[in-house]
């Protein structure tokens, strides 16, 4: 498998080059999810493209060793964590859930910059949940439900079934 | 130009049709793989030509760009899954 994986010397140094760019690209379209096509979602699929496509050139144990499952678990309950807080802290300063604009008196701004701002962290928030969430899918067909992250017991487990 | 950029995205349309072709009765599955990718830039080009005849090349570049990359890790993928059955037989 090694010897295989230190053959595509091409896809390897093309994947290298392109990840940055591709990353740089996703929190472009995260940003400016307000006036050209994309936002949150759109932005989360690329970021999360970035990491299939190092997946693909350098192999899933390579992958692994950079991103745990359980880094991946904790970002996309963050993700949400980030949505929800924004809209509860929204509903604390007295308006309704995620009703942005009574974000403006905390960040000390006027209301139609606290809509732009808050509906900004919404989609940071979104954008994180969505590239977990692929990514964790993407391993799980990758490795087709095998997961070697676990600890050594499970695997004997299934050995022994 | 508008008429140039409609004949151009008709033609581009037709030539769509030959590539299908490949992909669906193509001999063998590098045919097809190649085909496939083929047709992806074809579609990004005709995605560009409706940008232009809308006057909203920016907003279309964006897609566009989103395309050639899923369209490039979508061809590296079946590359892969090729490269994989093979070792298994």
């Amino acid at each position: 498998m090694m010897t295989a994986l230190k053959k595509d010397i091409i896809v390897r140094t093309i994947a290298r080059l392109f990840v940055p760019f591709i990353q740089i690209y996703a929190l472009y379209v995260i940003m400016h999810g307000h006036h050209s096509p994309g936002g949150g979602f759109q932005g989360g699929v690329i970021l999360a493209a970035c990491m299939a496509l190092l997946m693909i050139s350098h192999g899933v144990e390579e992958t692994r060793k950079r991103i745990s499952e359980k880094t991946m678990a904790l970002f996309s309950s963050g993700g949400v964590f980030i949505y929800v807080g924004i809209g509860v802290l929204c509903l604390m300063m007295g308006g309704y859930f995620l009703d942005y604009h009574m974000l403006g008196s905390l960040l000390n701004v006027p209301p139609a910059e606290a809509r732009s701002l808050g509906i900004l962290g919404v989609e940071i928030g979104v954008a994180i949940a969505v590239m977990a969430v692929m990514y964790s899918i993407f391993y799980t067909i990758a490795t087709a439900g095998n997961d070697m992250s676990g600890d050594e017991h499970n695997i004997h487990d299934d050995d022994g079934a | 130009m508008t008429l140039f950029f409609q004949i151009l995205g008709m033609c581009l349309f037709l030539l769509v049709f030959l590539v299908l072709y490949r992909v669906v009765f193509g001999p063998g599955i590098f045919n097809r793989a190649a085909a496939v990718s083929a047709l992806g830039n074809k579609t990004l080009i005709i995605l560009l030509v409706i940008g232009f005849l809308y006057h909203r090349v920016e907003m279309f570049v964006d897609i566009s760009i989103v395309y050639a990359l899923l369209n490039f890790i979508g061809t590296l993928a079946v590359a892969k899954y090729l490269e994989m059955e093979q070792r298994k037989l």
